[in-house]
């Protein structure tokens, strides 16, 4: 490395940092603070040689920013999916007596809202693992679809829910939900265009659902296999569904078609989504 | 064993980067102490043996924030503000867990070395 001063390597380092913000003034502060520190006591050139090369710690730096920016962006993507399941509650009790859903907008709305339960627990799940440790940027892109599929569902829910059933309500309560998922949205999109800066590969992280939630509970949840969760899920699910229109007086025949339509509704979240989504990988 | 002196600072660098949250937070022990304050505690413990790239020690003590067992805040003295890292009761267990995983690993590799 040639003689630097203090000056020069705080430029070079900050044309390095990808993130902006308050996080990037006050690193670039506390950088300077040492740096002039350690010149006044051991010389420019030491001080700047011992701080290590620009371009690597601007890339640890800009990896703890995308982290935590991930999991805050997941925090937000949990608050946005609940204000829409409130929203969407206030809407469909504000629906017009008597109103029944077209069966289309009825589905939609069943598998969107499935979507983004279990998307956002998937992201949940992953974010509270990984709250503590490093966070590769191929990981926090992989939390970042998973809040960006799980805001994305829950705001086919609202729309699904407003179209099958349309009818008066408070507009505060019902614009309350598409408010945060804006505001999520953005945390999302900022969280995945700084890990994209970061991450070279493009490759698509996998994440085994059961074994963040083994780490997270320290219980002794069974490992499986994409085929074999993939059987377990639509099994549960399906007789879910069975059971719930049983216990709402509905027809064995008419029960075990809907059990057919969420059964088929897993399979292709599982096929369209999962590997996306890091349930699965080739 | 002797130093190479081409890559001497990355290959200590590497070997280290698994282990500078604990290291933060066992010179966090002794007290609370800016950066550079820090970067100086590691470097008088480890005997100068820790070779360390100092700007390194930044992104470590924003990850120790972010996972609760640091806290930091702006302070003035000396007619200069600086950010001041204390650790919190969550870094104290940290701490002491490190200490336990460290004990453990390093007699595990002294039986296979010898």
């Amino acid at each position: 490395m040639n003689a630097k001063t203090v000056d020069q390597y705080l430029t070079e380092l900050s044309a390095a940092l990808h993130a902006r913000g308050a996080a990037r003034r006050r690193f670039l502060r506390e950088c300077g603070d040492h740096l002039a520190d350690a010149a006044a006591e051991r010389g420019e050139e030491h001080a700047v040689r011992a701080f290590g090369p620009p371009s690597e710690i601007a890339a640890e730096f800009d990896a703890e920013v995308a982290a935590r920016r991930g999991l805050r962006s997941t925090l937000a993507t949990l608050a946005g999916v609940l204000a829409t399941a409130g929203s969407t509650l206030v809407l469909i009790h504000a629906s017009s007596p008597g109103a029944s859903a077209p069966a289309a907008w009825a589905i939609t709305f069943f598998v969107a809202a499935q979507v983004a339960a279990v998307t956002a627990a998937l992201a949940l799940v992953q974010a509270l693992v990984l709250r503590r440790s490093t966070m590769p940027a191929a990981e926090v892109l992989l939390l970042s679809r998973r809040n960006g599929c799980a805001l994305m569902a829950a705001g086919m829910t609202m729309v699904s829910a407003g179209a099958a059933l349309p009818g008066r309500g408070s507009a505060v309560l019902i614009l309350a939900g598409p408010a945060l998922v804006g505001v999520a949205l953005v945390a999302v999109l900022r969280a995945r265009s700084l890990a994209r800066r970061l991450d070279g590969s493009g490759a698509l992280a996998a994440r085994p659902p059961l074994e963040d939630l083994r780490r997270l509970t320290r219980l002794p949840v069974p490992s499986l296999d994409a085929g074999r969760l993939l059987l377990v899920t639509t099994f549960v699910a399906a007789a879910a569904a069975f059971v719930r229109d049983r216990g709402e007086r509905a027809a064995v025949s008419e029960a075990l078609v809907t059990a057919g339509i969420e059964a088929a509704a897993v399979i292709g979240c599982f096929l369209l989504l999962g590997r996306a989504l890091g349930v699965w990988h080739r | 064993m002797p130093r190479p002196s081409m890559y001497s600072h990355g290959v200590r660098a590497d070997r280290l980067r698994g282990h500078l949250d604990g290291l933060l937070l066992a010179v966090l022990a002794d007290g609370p102490g800016h950066g550079y304050e820090l970067g100086q505690r590691l470097t008088r413990g480890s005997g100068g043996e820790l070779d360390v790239p100092e700007g390194s020690l930044y992104p470590a003590l924003h990850r120790l924030e972010r996972g609760g067992f640091v806290a930091s805040a702006w302070s003035s003295g000396a007619g200069r503000r600086r950010r001041i890292y204390r650790m919190t009761s969550a870094g104290r267990r940290a701490a002491q867990a490190s200490r336990r995983e460290w004990r453990v690993f390093s007699a595990a590799v002294d039986r296979v070395l010898g």
